[in-house]
C-alpha cells in the first residue's frame, strides 16, 4: 500500500514522543508528515528549533497555500487552523477554535482525511483533551490507517482514550512501534 | 448536519453568481465549505436546498450571507509585536504635517476587532483625530455588527493578554463594557471612521492610501483572486504607502510578488516597490 501522507495530533505529553519519532525518519520518507499539536497562542518562534534539533527530515511552519512534500514535516502555526487541500496544499484559517484549539487536530485529520482518503495514516499521541478523536474517526471512515499511542505509555491519557472510545482502531503502539511501522514505509 | 460536498458547493456558486453577479467560486474551498455549513446551521435551514431557497429574492438575506461567510477577526493585538511595530516604528516616525495626509484603509472588515486595536493604538499615541480610517465592508450587516462592538467574552480576555504584551499605556479594561454575556468595545474611538460597502470586486475602492490593513483574509482565497485583489491594492497605495498582511500569509508564488517588496519579515509588512 502506498500512502500520501502520515498525520499526526498531539497536546500535553507529546513533545517527547513526536521529537522522538521525528528524530527516526530518514530523509528519504516518502511522503509528508502533518503535525498538528496544541500550542500556546501567543508563542510564535521556537517551536519548529525545538523539534528540528536531531531531526533529520526539515520540519517547516507552512505560509498558506504552502504546497507539501515528501520527507518534510509541516506544523501547524500558532493561533491558526490548518487544512489540507485536495491539490496537496495547506490552507491556513483563524476561524474559530473548535474543543478550545486553534490548531485543531479535528480539523487537521479531516481535511486531510478528505485530500487524501484510504491513503492516510492517523496517529493520536498523549493529550489532555479529545480533540482529535472525531478526526481519526474520519480517517478510519475513509479508508486510511489509524494509530493511537498505548495509553498505558501516555503522560496524558485523555486524548488517546477519546480516541480509542470513539473508533476500532488499526493499531494500539508504543512509541517505538509507531517508528518501526513508519520505518517499514520507505 | 451532514457534511457538503463538492457538488453541493458548486451548486450554491452557481446560483449566487447568477442572482446576485457575486462569484464565489475562487474562494479556498475548505474554509468555504465550512462557512456555508455553519451558516446553514444558525440559520436554521434544511441543507443547501433551505438554502437555496432562502438565497432566491431575498436580498435582505444575502446581505446577512455576505456577513455570515466572512470570517471575523479573532481578537484584538493579535501579534502584539506586529502592533509595537506600528506605533513605535511606523506612526511615531511621521511627522504632523504628513499624519493629516495619513489614510488608513481596512478592506473586508467584518467584525472590527483589527479596526479598534488600530484606534486604541492610535488614541494613546494622540493622532487618531489627526489621521482618515475608511472600512470597507462586503455587507451593512458587517458594518452594524462593527458599529455596534459586540464582541465575545473570550475573545475579549485573549485580547487584554494581547494589549498587555502590546505594552499599551492605559489599561484595556477602558476601552470595553460588560454586560452579561458579551463584551462591548468602546465604539467611542471609531465615531470619525468612514464606513462603506465594498464589493466583492473591490469596485470604486479608496485610493492614495498610506496603510492598508488586510490581515488574514487573502488566507480564506485561491491564489487568482489573491492575485486579483493584491493588484487591486497595489493601485490603491500612495507612492509609499505599505500593505500588511497575517504572519502566515506570504506573497511569494505570486506574480504581483515583484510589485512589493517585504519590509519586515515576522510580522509580514509589505511596501509598495516603484
Amino acid at each position: 500500500m502506498n500512502y500520501s501522507a502520515a498525520i499526526i495530533g498531539g497536546s500535553a505529553g507529546s513533545f517527547q514522543v513526536v521529537t522522538k519519532i521525528l528524530n527516526s525518519l530518514p530523509e528519504t520518507f516518502p511522503m509528508p508528515v502533518l503535525l498538528c499539536l496544541h500550542r500556546l497562542k501567543h508563542v510564535r518562534s521556537g517551536f519548529v528549533e525545538a523539534l528540528s534539533l536531531k531531526s533529520n527530515i526539515p520540519i517547516e511552519e507552512p505560509y498558506d497555500k504552502d504546497k507539501l512534500g515528501p520527507g518534510k514535516a509541516f506544523l501547524a502555526p500558532a493561533n491558526y487552523h490548518m487544512y489540507i487541500e485536495l491539490a496537496n496544499r495547506v490552507a491556513l484559517s483563524t476561524e474559530d477554535p473548535v474543543n478550545h484549539s486553534r490548531p485543531s487536530i479535528d480539523l487537521s485529520f479531516i481535511t486531510a482525511s478528505n485530500a487524501y482518503r484510504n491513503k492516510l495514516i492517523g496517529i493520536i499521541l498523549s493529550g489532555a483533551n479529545k480533540d482529535g478523536a472525531f478526526g481519526l474517526k474520519k480517517v478510519h471512515d475513509n479508508g486510511g490507517v489509524t494509530i493511537v499511542q498505548d495509553p498505558e505509555e501516555c503522560e496524558v491519557k485523555t486524548m488517546t482514550q477519546s480516541a480509542l472510545q470513539l473508533t476500532k482502531v488499526d493499531y494500539v503502539y508504543t512509541t517505538d512501534l509507531i517508528i518501526k511501522f513508519l520505518l517499514k514505509l520507505i | 448536519m451532514t457534511e457538503l460536498g463538492i457538488v453541493d458547493i458548486r451548486e450554491i456558486i452557481k446560483n449566487i453568481l447568477s442572482k446576485y453577479g457575486y462569484d464565489f467560486s475562487e474562494f479556498a474551498l475548505t474554509s468555504f465549505k465550512h462557512r456555508l455549513e455553519k451558516l446553514i446551521i444558525k440559520n436554521n435551514l434544511s441543507g443547501v436546498d433551505g438554502l437555496l431557497k432562502k438565497l432566491k429574492n431575498n436580498k435582505e438575506f444575502f446581505d446577512i450571507f455576505l456577513h455570515e461567510i466572512s470570517v471575523p477577526s479573532t481578537e484584538m493585538f493579535r501579534d502584539p509585536s506586529l502592533w509595537r511595530w506600528l506605533r513605535d516604528e511606523l506612526f511615531a516616525n511621521i511627522n504632523e504635517k504628513n499624519l493629516t495626509r495619513f489614510k488608513i484603509w481596512f478592506p473586508n472588515s467584518v467584525s472590527g476587532g483589527e479596526l479598534n486595536s488600530l484606534a486604541i493604538l492610535l488614541r494613546e499615541m494622540n493622532i487618531l483625530d489627526k489621521v482618515q480610517i475608511i472600512s470597507s465592508s462586503l455587507s451593512n450587516k458587517s458594518i452594524e455588527y462593527i458599529k455596534e462592538g459586540r464582541c465575545e467574552l473570550k475573545k475579549i480576555e485573549v485580547s487584554a493578554e494581547n494589549y498587555i504584551r502590546f505594552k499599551g499605556t492605559s489599561d484595556f479594561s477602558n476601552y470595553y463594557r460588560l454586560d452579561r454575556y458579551y463584551a462591548f468595545r468602546d465604539t467611542s474611538l471609531i465615531k470619525d471612521v468612514e464606513f462603506n460597502k465594498q464589493n466583492i470586486n473591490f469596485d470604486n475602492s479608496p485610493m492614495n492610501i498610506k496603510l492598508i490593513l488586510f490581515r488574514n483574509s487573502l488566507i480564506y482565497f485561491n491564489p487568482s483572486l489573491q492575485e486579483k485583489i493584491l493588484r487591486i491594492m497595489y493601485n490603491n497605495l500612495s507612492a509609499t504607502g505599505y500593505l500588511i498582511l497575517g504572519i502566515k500569509e506570504r506573497i511569494k508564488n505570486l506574480d504581483t510578488n515583484k510589485e512589493f517588496a517585504l519590509v519586515n519579515e515576522l510580522e509580514g509588512v509589505y511596501k509598495k516597490s516603484l
